[in-house]
């Protein structure tokens, strides 16, 4: 009986890391290799809050703080440390570093600090660890061995697991949730439509550290010890272990693989070996070991989304889209920025311009002294044979890549050192060359992600609940279904974007930009791969869209839509503006037809 | 004075040992696209292979190359049964990064549940010992660093003027490029897993060696030092692999006689998460 509370315990404290560590891992797409130190860092702050002194018990132990704190102070404490904690990582999964690279860094942090906290006494008693922690209330009236007190508290750790559960559920399902499912899915393609990545992974990795932490003081509170064997690297790959098997990005599955691994297979074959004295001491655990590598890779293999995979999220329309059928070209695609007044727009002829703007990759100048002016409200072309640098000027002026050398103004500012997605939130939005659209969010959900000024795409909008943002996103669902139509995709609204055809992924990424609320596109061959009488009805469409005040710089192999729809056009070659004209214009230049027209 | 002399000759010999982990480890990232964090237990089944082969009364030497063989054997069959079916079916980078983990589980543990827990030492002397300078050396260590000048200057000689070597510099800068090339790209990952395997179980022999006694989470803490040589260099290239290690190997051995030897791993780590925080391609290389 004994032994069942203790596994209810455990089970309440695996299922709060999991939670966690499903969040961060499954959800936002941050491989947190370093996620035990969270919880150990939680379960130590709690020891040194509740305990007395260091000097009290004979001494015994040393360790830093030592304040005999009441409870709840210690938890809350831990989830303080474990938040804490996670700041100085953040610059680990920041913008720059690819997510394995952050993952192996916060592997080798986990084993270092395990390896620091083990050999210098002073802190936590090293390798001895921490001891006769005392347990919450327990005195006066309750007695910590009691079987009554053991129930109280395995109920009030399931009780804590439950909020827990409720907090990621609320943050997941928010349009914040969204995008951070986006930003796991493509951080490029996320920077480029105005998302903060350094802060969402920040926000992410406090929120699970919090989490961690607050798992470890529970755990510590009811086992009264921890040292550094409790928490060695090997830890976090159990709960990654369990959150695989359950379902990475379910929070369910995060729940159920919790009581599957750690609880159901840890714990019970921990308590068998002890009762089979024949066995060498190390067989079992090195067993278990081996068993949790096994897992990870048949897993893997045959069900990566694990038992209760991802929920798809089907968003039902308020009531037919509005916009009516016909696809695009019917004029309704226009930029409703009526709920978005507030952005600056400095009135004038010209909105874009790049001043001698360079990028050298390692000796070779990819974009060579380009300068540049786009007037506003032009549907401008851009072509060149393969390697004119087309798109890598596009990155360079939408901020996704760093020029060299150059300057480059927006309405009137320079954005030079803006990064791409300070850029998009002033308006200028592009889209890619290769398919980049977020594969596990529906079409719907891909185009609402794009969606500026949504109350509920913060941390706080998303705890502050769906009351504070259902009305920016009943707002964001109409004109979502309402492009949807327009581009003849309502069928799909609610499929994976990573099921559809290659074309109709092209149309996706268009309507995402749209709904970026846009003043000036740069869009990167938009038209490849979509059949020529759809292609034509994008190209009216895009016309339309800078009659009514955007602006468009369009790279475009197809030299048909450049003379129907667009001017001026600009001919690159070796990463320098050959000419710029209307197309008529440029098929009388020799050297233009020479470098592209006749290639 | 002294104190500093005896460092930097331990150090030297620990960048030996670290440059063929290195050397290794950063060429199968390179070609095979895999962030293999099994390396280390690849290692500890070198090293127990040659334990084994020792034990049954033959020289440490002859357990090298039965080291050898076992690693790349391994290293091999790992990627036929479990990474290349895996990037077959297009698995993320990170995917591979938490398979190889739990690879690594199974070879440790599996090592650790066969040999029991306990650390063991190649039946072995030390040779006669070799001042040179100031420096105070064993032959054996000196064999260490003879060796690792050896295959430092035969992966230079594979990469630089053979056939396969300019195949898997092909493969590693671009894979797709390479097939349509006529490489047999296949071909070429299932040789570079080969030959890597092999200098990871030469590393985790001479890494034995020099460390005296051994278990099966030994290489644990020298993956660290491997992943932040292979960091400092730039993940992918062999030569900034050789350099890491040099560095890593001295930094580490010089600090631990100034501060506590327990801390003297801070000091890799430090270096690699400035690293991967500053400049993630590290200090020779653009591949990312």
């Amino acid at each position: 009986m004994y032994y069942l509370i203790i596994l209810l315990v455990y089970a309440a404290v695996d299922v709060i890391a999991c939670l966690g560590l499903s969040q961060q891992f499954g959800v936002a797409g941050v491989t947190n290799f370093g996620f035990i130190i969270f919880q150990a860092a939680g379960a130590y702050v709690a020891a040194a809050l509740a305990l007395p002194p260091d000097t009290a018990n004979g001494g015994f132990q040393l360790y830093i703080g030592g304040f005999s704190l009441p409870f709840p102070l210690p938890w809350l404490g831990a989830a303080a440390a474990g938040g804490l904690l996670a700041l100085p990582f953040t610059f680990l999964v920041g913008r720059r570093l690819r997510g394995d690279f952050a993952a192996v860094g916060l592997l080798v942090t986990a084993v270092l600090l395990n390896l620091l906290v083990t050999n210098y006494r002073p802190l936590f008693n090293g390798d001895a660890g921490m001891a006769v922690v005392p347990a919450p209330l327990a005195h006066g009236m309750f007695v910590e061995t009691s079987k009554g007190y053991q129930y109280a508290f395995a109920a009030g750790g399931i009780v804590v697991a439950g909020v827990v559960y409720w907090f990621v559920r609320r943050i997941t399902e928010s349009p914040y949730g969204r995008t951070l499912r986006a930003m796991r899915d493509n951080d490029k393609v996320a920077d480029s439509l105005g998302k903060n990545l350094l802060a969402l992974r920040t926000g992410v990795l406090v929120a699970g550290g919090a989490i961690a932490g607050l798992s470890g003081g529970i755990l510590v509170s009811f086992i009264g010890v921890w040292s550094p064997p409790a928490w060695s690297y090997a830890e976090t790959i159990v709960l990654f272990t369990a959150v695989i098997i359950g379902g990475a990005g379910n929070h369910l599955g995060a729940v159920l693989g919790a009581v599957l691994v750690p609880v159901g297979f840890e714990e019970v074959t921990r308590y068998i070996s002890n009762g089979d004295q024949n066995l060498p001491p190390n067989l079992l655990p090195s067993l278990q070991w081996v068993a949790i590598g096994l897992l990870i890779a048949v897993f893997l293999w045959l069900r990566p989304q694990g038992v209760l995979p991802e929920r798809k999220r089907v968003i039902s329309a308020p009531d037919a889209a509005p916009g009516g059928p016909g696809g695009p070209g019917g004029g309704g695609i226009r930029p409703a920025r009526a709920h978005h007044p507030a952005r600056s727009r400095c009135e004038g002829p010209e909105i874009l311009r790049a001043s001698a703007v360079s990028r050298e990759f390692g000796g070779v100048h990819a974009v060579a002294g380009v300068s540049l002016s786009i007037a506003r409200g032009t549907l401008t072309g851009l072509i060149g044979p393969n390697g004119a640098g087309k798109s890598t000027l596009l990155s360079l002026l939408a901020g996704t890549d760093k020029v060299s050398s150059g300057q480059i103004t927006y309405s009137g500012r320079d954005v030079t050192a803006l990064p791409a997605y300070r850029r998009a939130r002033s308006g200028l939005v592009r889209t890619f060359q290769l398919a980049t659209e977020f594969k596990r969010l529906t079409v719907l959900e891909n185009l609402l992600c794009a969606m500026p000024g949504n109350r509920g795409d913060s941390f706080l909008g998303a705890v502050a609940g769906r009351r504070c943002w259902r009305a920016d996103e009943d707002l964001a669902i109409e004109r979502a279904m309402t492009l949807i139509a327009e581009f003849g995709l309502t069928r799909h609204a609610n499929d994976y974007a990573g099921d559809l055809s290659g074309g109709q992924r092209r149309l996706v990424e268009i309507m995402r930009a749209l709904m970026a609320e846009p003043e000036m596109l740069l869009l990167d061959e938009p038209m490849a791969g979509v059949y020529p009488e759809l292609a034509r009805r994008i190209g009216t469409a895009l016309r339309d869209l800078c009659q009514q005040g955007m602006t468009i710089l369009m790279v475009e192999h197809e030299l048909a839509i450049m003379d129907e729809f667009c001017d001026p056009v600009i001919v690159m070659a070796d990463g320098a503006i050959l000419a710029q004209g209307t197309m008529a214009e440029l098929r009388d230049r020799s050297d233009v037809v020479e470098a592209y027209l006749v290639g | 004075m002294s104190l500093l002399l005896s460092s930097v000759g331990f150090g030297l010999i620990t960048s030996a040992v670290l440059a063929i982990a290195a050397v290794g480890f950063t060429l199968q990232f390179a070609v095979t696209d895999v962030l293999n964090l099994a390396f280390a237990g690849v290692m500890t089944a070198g090293a127990f292979t040659a334990y084994l082969v020792n034990q049954a009364g033959y020289s440490v030497w002859v357990g090298l190359v039965a080291a050898m063989a076992a690693g790349s054997v391994l290293s091999a069959l790992l990627n036929y049964l479990v990474y290349a079916p895996f990037q077959r079916r297009g698995a993320a980078p990170i995917t591979l990064v938490i398979v190889s983990l739990g690879m690594a589980l199974i070879i440790e543990f599996g090592i650790a549940a066969v040999a029991g827990g306990v650390g063991v030492s190649y039946r072995m002397g030390q040779g006669r010992t070799v001042r040179l300078g100031g420096l105070v050396l064993t032959t054996v260590q000196l064999t260490i660093m003879a060796i690792s000048l050896v295959v430092m200057v035969g992966v230079h000689a594979l990469l630089r003027y053979s056939r396969l070597g300019k195949a898997m510099r092909a493969t590693a800068a671009n894979r797709m490029l390479a097939r349509t090339c006529g490489i047999r790209t296949g071909r070429v990952i299932a040789v570079t897993w080969a030959v890597t395997g092999a200098l990871c179980g030469l590393a985790g022999t001479v890494f034995a060696i020099d460390v005296g006694s051994f278990d099966p989470t030994s290489t644990d803490i020298f993956l660290i030092l491997i992943l932040a040589a292979v960091f400092l260099g730039g993940p992918g290239n062999a030569y900034a692999a050789m350099l890491g290690a040099l560095v890593i190997g001295l930094a580490t051995e010089i600090s631990a006689a100034y501060i506590q030897a327990d801390y003297k791993y801070v000091v890799a780590f430090v270096i690699l998460l400035a690293m991967l925080a500053v400049r993630p391609t590290g200090l020779l290389g653009t591949r990312t």
